[in-house]
C-alpha cells in the first residue's frame, strides 16, 4: 500500500506541474492586470511604469521561466493587489474552507449514509417518500435563497444566532447548515440508489433464502458493497468545498479560499490565482489518493 | 411548501431586533474589503473609507458641510507665490501616532513617496503630468512647485496623505499618519480596527472605538445593522432599503451615461446621437428602478461641481421626434439601422442589468436596433478606453463616472478631450476650452467650465447623460451620522456622534 | 424524453412500450412527474415561438405585480418581474435555453465521463491511471476559472455555457464508473465472459456497463439541478448567459435582491428548477424498477404488494 501511496504521489507532482502550465497561460489570456489595478485616469507613463514593476512587459515564455525559478525556491509570488506574497493570502483563506469543508462533509457522510440506507430498506414506504421528498428539495433549491431566508429568519426574527461573520461555534451553525443542504441531498440519493442495487444482488437473496435472519448482519455487508460509488460522489462534493464555497463565504462573510479566487481572478491578481489553485489542487489530490486507498479497504480485491 | 411560506411571512415581517450597546465603539459593515492600508493608496474608495482623515491626514479638505470648499487641516493656510509654487503654512504641535513630530519635511517625503516611481501609489494620478516638487522653508512652511502651474494645487493636496519622513518607499502594513485613529488591529479577510488616540492634535470625537467588518452582500449588511450587529452601514442597496427611521439616501457622486464613440457611423451624425437622447424617459426610471432622489443628469460631474451650469436642460422625453430626426438622417444617406451594441457592466450599482434592459428597449421603441451585453468589469474596461478596438460596431458604453473633488478638470480631459483616454469626441472647441479652463483660475474657471458643459450637451452632443445617482446608508437608532456626497470617499469617525 | 413521442404513437406498433405505459399509469406520482417533464419539455419547444413577445415587453409601471392577480391579464398570473414583465412568460420562454444548457450539459459530461470512466477501469493500468489523474486535474480546475476564461475568450453563448459547465462535471462520472469497475471486473460473470473469450469491447459495454448505469442515472438527474443552479451562480457573479438571453438561473440571480420585497421574482424560477428536479428524479428511480426485469413485479402487481 505504502508502494501504491508513492507512485501515486510522483503521478500527482506531474499533474500538478501539468495544471500549473495550463493555468499560468490560460490566465494571462484573460487579460492585463494593469488596466483593473491603475484608476482609469492613469497616464500611459503610469502603465508603462506599472507594467515594468510587475514584469509584465516581458514575452510570455520569461515571465513562465521566471515563475518556476522562484517557484522551485518556494517563493509563489506576491499578490499586485495585496502587496504580500500570494501563498501567505492563500494559507490564511485555505485554514477556513478546510476547517468549513471537513465539518460539512462529516456531518454529510454520517447523516446521508444512515437516512439513505434506512431509505433503501424501506423503499417506497413513507420515510423513503419523505427523505427523498426533502432531500431533493435541498439539492435543487439555489443555496443563496436558503441563505438569506435563514439570516431573516434566526437572525433577525428569532435573534438565536449571529447573521454572519466569524467567532465562537454559533457563527458555524447557518454557514455549516447552508453548505450541507446540497451535498446531503445528493448523496441520500446515491446512498440509497446504491443500496437498492445491493439488496437486491443475488449474495444478498442468497443469504436471505438461507435464513439469515440477522438484520444487522445483511445491512453491514451490503452497505460495504454499496459504498464505492457512494465514496466517490463524496469525493467530487467535497472538492468543490475545498475550491471554496464561494455563495456561503460572501453572504457570510468568511474569509475562505473561494471569495479569495473570485476576486483573484476578477482582479487578474495571477499570483494568487496560481497559489490558490496549487494548495486546493494538492489538498484534492490528497483527498482522491485516500479514497482510492478507501477502495482497496472496501474491496480488498481491487487491484486499483 | 408549507414551510416555505412561513418564512416568506417571516421575511416579509419586518422587525427591529436592534439592542442599545451603552458604549462609545462603534462597528461599522463595509462591502468591500481592503487589500491595503496604504495611505498613499487612499483615493481608493474602499481604502479611503477606513484611513482617510481617521488614521492620515491631508493637508487640505473638501468641506461638503459648506459646499464644497477647500478648507486646511494640516496646513493653517496658504498663498499663490506665482510661476506655479503655493506656500503653505503648517499647523504646529501636531504629532504622529508614533510620537514623532509633524514639520515640513514629512510633507516633502510625503509628496517623494507619493509620486515615486518605485512604488505604484494611486493617489499621484491625480497629479497627472504635472510635476510636483516640495522645499522646506522652515519647520512649519512648506513651498511646493508645480510645473506646468496649477491653479488647484490647494485642492490637489487633499489627496496627498501625509506619512512621517522615516517611511521607507514601499507599500506599509502599519499606516502612521496624524489622525485622531490609529490602526490598532487587522485581520485580512475579517476585520479592522481603530482605537482613538490620547494625543490628537484636534478636538477628541466621541466615538473611541471603531471595528470594521466586511460583507459583499447588501442584505446581509441590511441585516446586521438590524440585527444589532453593526451600528453602520455606508452603503446598503435601495431595495434593502426599506426602514425609513434607519436608512437615509445621499447623493453619491456618481454619473450615470452612455458613452458614444463618434467615430463610428451612423453615430458620427448629430441627429442620430439627439434622437438617442431623446429616446430616454429619465422620469420613469426615477422611484422605480432607480431610487427617489436619482437626478437626471445634464453635465457628467454632480451639480455641487464648479461650473455647473443651470440652463442647461435636460432632453425632452420625444420617441416620436426621435422616429423623425432618424429619418431625416436615413434620408441623408446615415446608416441608422445598423444594430448598436449596448454594453453594461454586470453588479455596477443594484439594479444594474434591470437599468440596461429598459434603455435598451426605449431605444428599440424609438426605432433603433439595440442588442444588450452586460459584461464584467475587466471586459468592459477594454471597450471603455482607449485604443478602442479597430473594427468596432457602434457601441454605447452605459457607466458610471465618479468625482466628488469639487472641479471638473478630474473628468473633461478624460471625458471630452480628443486626447482623453475615453473620450468618444474629437472637437477643437472643446479641446481648446478644457485647455484653457484647466489654466484659470477663480470666476474664469467657473465660466470657462459652464462654457465647456453646454458646448458638449447642447452643440457636439457628446453622450448621452442620464442620472446622478443616490445611495443609501443605513444608521442604527442609537447614533447619529449624516451620509454627505463624500461618505463614498470618505467616512469621518468624527462626524459619528451617539444619541443621549 | 421518449414518453412523449410515446403518448402520440400508435399503441398497437409497440407493446413494450404500451406495457410501460399502463404501468405508469398505476404510479400516481411517477405519472405527475412525467406530465410535468412533457410540459416542460413542449415549453422548451414552443414557448419561445408563441411567448417570445410576451416575455420580453416591459411596462416599468406594473413592475414586481404581485402574484394571483388576473386584473392584468391571465399572463400576470404568477406576477410581474422587476420590468414590469409577465414571470409565467418569461418562465415558459426560459424553459427552452435552462433546458438546453442543462441536458447538454449533463448529456456530453455523462457521456464523455461514462466513456473514460471505462476505458480507466477497464483498459490497461498505464492509460487508467492517466485517465484518473486527468480527472484530478480537472476537479482541481476551479470550474469559475474556466468559465471566466471560456466565456472571456469566446462569448457567454448558450453553446460555450454548455462546454464549461460539461467540463466540470466529467470526473464526477468518470471517477464513478472506474470505481464501480474496478469492483465489477472482478465479479465471476465478467470473468466468465472472459474465459468464454468475449472481445473487451463486449464485456465493457455489454456486461459492465449495464451494472454501472443506475448508479450513473441517479446522479444525472441530480445533476441537472447542479448544473442549473450552477449556472445560475455563473449569471450572479456575470459570466453566465446574460441578458436579453433568459434561463431560470438567471432569473433566481436576478430576483435575488428582490426577496426582500417581492418574494416572486425568484421563487417561480426557483420552483421551477426544483420541480423539473424532482420530477427527473422520481421518473428515473421509476424506471429502474420499471426496466429490471427482477424488481418489475412491484409496479405490475398493483396496490396489494405497496405493503
Amino acid at each position: 500500500m505504502l508502494r501504491f501511496a508513492r507512485k501515486r504521489m510522483l503521478a500527482s507532482l506531474v499533474s500538478l506541474v501539468g495544471l500549473v502550465i495550463l493555468v499560468f497561460f490560460l490566465v494571462r489570456l484573460t487579460g492585463d492586470p494593469t488596466d483593473l489595478y491603475l484608476p482609469i485616469d492613469a497616464t500611459d507613463a503610469m502603465r508603462e511604469q506599472f507594467r515594468a514593476n510587475n514584469g509584465l512587459n516581458d514575452p510570455l515564455i520569461v515571465q513562465f521561466g521566471r515563475y518556476v525559478w522562484d517557484l522551485l525556491h518556494l517563493d509563489f509570488g506576491d499578490s499586485i493587489r495585496r502587496a504580500r506574497p500570494a501563498i501567505d493570502v492563500v494559507l490564511e483563506a485555505f485554514v477556513w474552507t478546510l476547517q468549513l469543508a471537513v465539518i460539512t462533509m462529516s456531518l454529510v457522510a454520517v447523516l446521508a449514509v444512515v437516512l439513505g440506507s434506512l431509505c433503501a430498506f424501506w423503499a417506497g414506504r413513507l420515510f423513503d417518500r419523505a427523505v427523498t421528498f426533502v432531500s431533493l428539495i435541498g439539492a435543487s433549491a439555489p443555496d443563496f435563497w436558503i441563505a438569506i431566508v435563514a439570516i431573516v429568519l434566526f437572525s433577525i426574527h428569532l435573534g438565536w444566532l449571529p447573521t454572519s461573520g466569524t467567532g465562537g461555534w454559533q457563527f458555524w451553525i447557518l454557514p455549516v447548515s447552508v453548505l450541507f443542504i446540497r451535498p446531503f441531498g445528493l448523496i441520500v440519493q446515491v446512498v440509497r440508489g446504491s443500496m437498492i442495487g445491493a439488496l437486491s444482488s443475488p449474495y444478498v437473496k442468497t443469504a436471505r433464502a438461507k435464513g439469515v435472519k440477522n438484520r444487522p448482519i445483511i445491512f453491514v455487508h451490503t452497505l460495504r458493497n454499496a459504498m464505492l460509488p457512494v465514496v466517490t460522489v463524496m469525493g467530487d462534493q467535497a472538492a468543490a468545498l475545498l475550491n471554496g464555497a464561494v455563495v456561503v463565504e460572501t453572504i457570510f462573510g468568511f474569509p475562505g479560499v473561494g471569495k479569495l479566487m473570485i476576486d483573484a481572478i476578477l482582479q487578474r491578481d495571477f499570483n494568487v490565482i496560481l497559489a490558490a489553485i496549487m494548495v486546493t489542487a494538492f489538498a484534492i489530490f490528497l483527498m482522491n489518493l485516500l479514497i482510492d486507498l478507501a477502495y482497496l479497504l472496501l474491496d480488498p480485491r481491487i487491484r486499483a | 411548501m408549507k414551510g416555505m411560506s412561513l418564512v416568506l411571512a417571516a421575511l416579509l415581517a419586518s422587525t427591529a431586533g436592534a439592542f442599545a450597546q451603552a458604549n462609545t465603539d462603534v462597528t461599522i459593515v463595509l462591502g468591500e474589503e481592503l487589500d491595503l492600508v496604504e495611505p498613499c493608496m487612499a483615493t481608493r474608495s474602499n481604502i479611503g473609507r477606513v484611513i482617510l482623515e481617521n488614521i492620515s491626514e491631508t493637508l487640505t479638505e473638501l468641506d461638503m458641510k459648506n459646499g464644497g470648499q477647500v478648507a486646511g487641516r494640516l496646513a493653517e493656510s496658504w498663498e499663490d507665490q506665482g510661476n506655479g509654487t503655493w506656500r503653505f503654512k503648517l499647523r504646529p504641535n501636531v504629532k504622529f501616532s508614533d510620537g514623532t513630530a509633524f514639520d515640513a519635511e514629512d510633507v516633502k517625503h510625503s509628496l517623494e513617496r507619493a509620486t515615486s516611481p518605485d512604488i505604484s501609489c494611486e493617489s499621484s494620478r491625480y497629479f497627472g503630468d504635472t510635476k510636483l516638487s516640495a522645499s522646506v522653508v522652515d519647520p512649519t512652511t512648506v513651498d511646493i512647485k508645480a510645473e506646468p502651474a496649477q491653479p488647484i494645487l490647494p485642492l490637489l493636496m487633499s489627496v496627498l496623505t501625509i506619512v512621517p519622513a522615516e517611511t521607507p518607499i514601499e507599500f506599509t502594513r502599519q499606516p502612521v499618519g496624524t489622525g485622531p485613529y490609529v490602526l490598532s488591529s487587522w485581520t485580512p479577510g475579517q476585520s479592522i480596527v481603530l482605537d482613538r488616540r490620547a494625543d490628537y492634535w484636534g478636538a477628541a470625537p466621541a466615538v473611541t472605538k471603531a471595528t470594521y467588518v466586511f460583507r459583499s452582500d447588501s442584505a446581509v449588511r441590511a441585516a446586521m445593522v438590524q440585527a444589532g450587529e453593526a451600528d453602520l452601514a455606508p452603503s446598503i442597496s435601495v431595495l434593502d432599503a426599506t426602514n425609513p427611521a434607519t436608512d437615509f439616501s445621499y447623493p453619491n457622486s456618481e454619473t450615470m451615461y452612455l458613452r458614444i464613440d463618434t467615430s463610428v457611423p451612423p453615430m458620427n451624425d448629430k441627429r442620430v446621437r439627439q434622437a438617442l437622447n431623446m429616446a430616454i424617459d429619465r422620469a420613469a426610471f426615477i422611484g422605480s428602478l432607480l431610487p427617489e432622489g436619482t437626478e437626471p443628469a445634464v453635465a457628467i460631474v454632480p451639480p455641487t461641481t464648479l461650473g455647473w451650469n443651470p440652463d442647461i436642460k435636460v432632453p425632452e422625453f420625444d420617441p416620436e421626434g426621435a422616429k423623425k430626426l432618424l429619418e431625416e438622417a436615413k434620408a441623408d444617406g446615415v446608416p441608422v439601422d445598423t444594430p448598436i451594441e449596448l454594453i453594461g457592466r454586470t453588479d455596477n450599482y443594484p439594479n444594474a442589468t434591470e437599468v440596461n434592459e429598459a434603455l435598451q428597449a426605449m431605444l428599440q421603441d424609438a426605432g433603433f436596433t439595440v442588442n444588450l451585453r452586460m459584461l464584467e468589469v475587466a471586459e468592459q474596461e477594454k471597450l471603455y478606453s482607449k485604443p478602442y478596438l479597430e473594427g468596432r460596431p457602434p457601441q454605447l458604453l452605459s457607466v458610471l463616472h465618479d468625482n466628488a473633488k469639487g472641479d471638473p478638470v478630474f473628468s473633461a480631459f478624460f471625458k471630452y478631450h480628443s486626447d482623453g483616454r475615453q473620450s468618444g469626441i474629437s472637437d477643437p472647441k472643446v479641446d481648446d476650452l478644457i485647455t484653457r479652463a484647466t489654466a484659470a483660475t477663480g470666476e474664469e474657471r467657473a465660466k470657462l467650465w459652464s462654457e465647456l458643459f453646454a458646448t458638449v450637451h447642447d452643440e457636439v452632443v457628446a453622450d448621452v447623460l442620464l442620472f446622478h445617482m443616490v445611495g443609501f446608508a443605513r444608521v442604527a437608532e442609537r447614533i447619529s451620522f449624516q451620509p454627505t456626497i463624500a461618505t463614498n470617499s470618505q467616512l469621518q469617525l468624527s462626524e459619528i456622534g451617539f444619541k443621549n | 424524453m421518449t414518453l412523449a413521442d410515446d403518448t402520440l404513437a400508435p399503441p398497437a406498433e409497440k407493446p413494450a412500450a404500451l406495457r410501460l405505459l399502463a404501468m405508469l399509469r398505476r404510479d400516481k406520482v411517477a405519472c405527475l412527474a412525467a406530465a410535468f417533464l412533457v410540459l416542460v419539455i413542449l415549453c422548451a419547444l414552443f414557448g419561445p415561438m408563441l411567448l417570445g413577445e410576451a416575455a420580453t415587453k416591459q411596462n416599468l409601471r406594473g413592475r414586481n405585480a404581485p402574484p394571483f392577480s388576473l386584473e392584468q391579464g391571465w399572463l400576470m398570473v404568477l406576477g410581474a418581474d422587476q420590468l414590469g414583465r409577465s414571470l409565467l412568460a418569461r418562465i415558459v420562454v426560459a424553459a427552452q435555453n435552462t433546458m438546453l444548457v442543462a441536458a447538454g450539459a449533463v448529456f456530453f459530461s455523462a457521456l464523455i465521463g461514462t466513456v473514460l470512466g471505462l476505458f480507466a477501469g477497464y483498459g490497461g493500468k498505464k492509460t487508467g491511471e492517466a485517465i484518473a489523474r486527468l480527472a484530478d486535474v480537472i476537479m482541481s480546475f476551479p470550474s469559475l476559472l474556466l468559465a471566466v476564461i471560456v466565456l472571456y475568450v469566446f462569448n457567454p453563448s448558450v453553446a460555450n455555457l454548455i462546454v464549461v459547465l460539461a467540463i466540470t462535471r466529467i470526473p464526477v462520472y468518470l471517477r464513478t464508473t472506474r470505481a464501480e469497475i474496478l469492483e465489477v471486473r472482478e465479479r465471476m460473470f465478467v470473468q466468465a465472459a472472459k474465459v468464454m473469450g468475449a472481445s473487451h469491447r463486449r464485456i465493457m459495454f455489454r456486461h459492465i456497463l449495464p451494472m454501472v448505469l443506475p448508479t450513473l442515472l441517479t446522479i444525472a438527474t441530480l445533476d441537472f439541478a447542479f448544473v442549473m443552479l450552477a449556472e445560475s451562480s455563473l449569471s450572479f457573479l456575470g459570466i453566465g448567459i446574460q441578458p436579453p438571453e433568459i434561463t431560470w438561473g438567471l432569473m433566481v440571480a436576478q430576483g435575488r435582491p428582490y426577496l426582500n420585497n417581492a418574494w416572486w421574482l425568484a421563487f417561480w424560477p426557483g420552483l421551477a428548477i426544483i420541480l423539473t428536479t424532482m420530477s427527473l428524479n422520481l421518473l428515473s428511480s421509476w424506471m429502474r424498477i420499471a426496466l429490471d426485469p427482477v424488481q418489475r413485479w412491484r409496479l405490475e402487481g398493483g396496490a396489494k404488494n405497496n405493503g
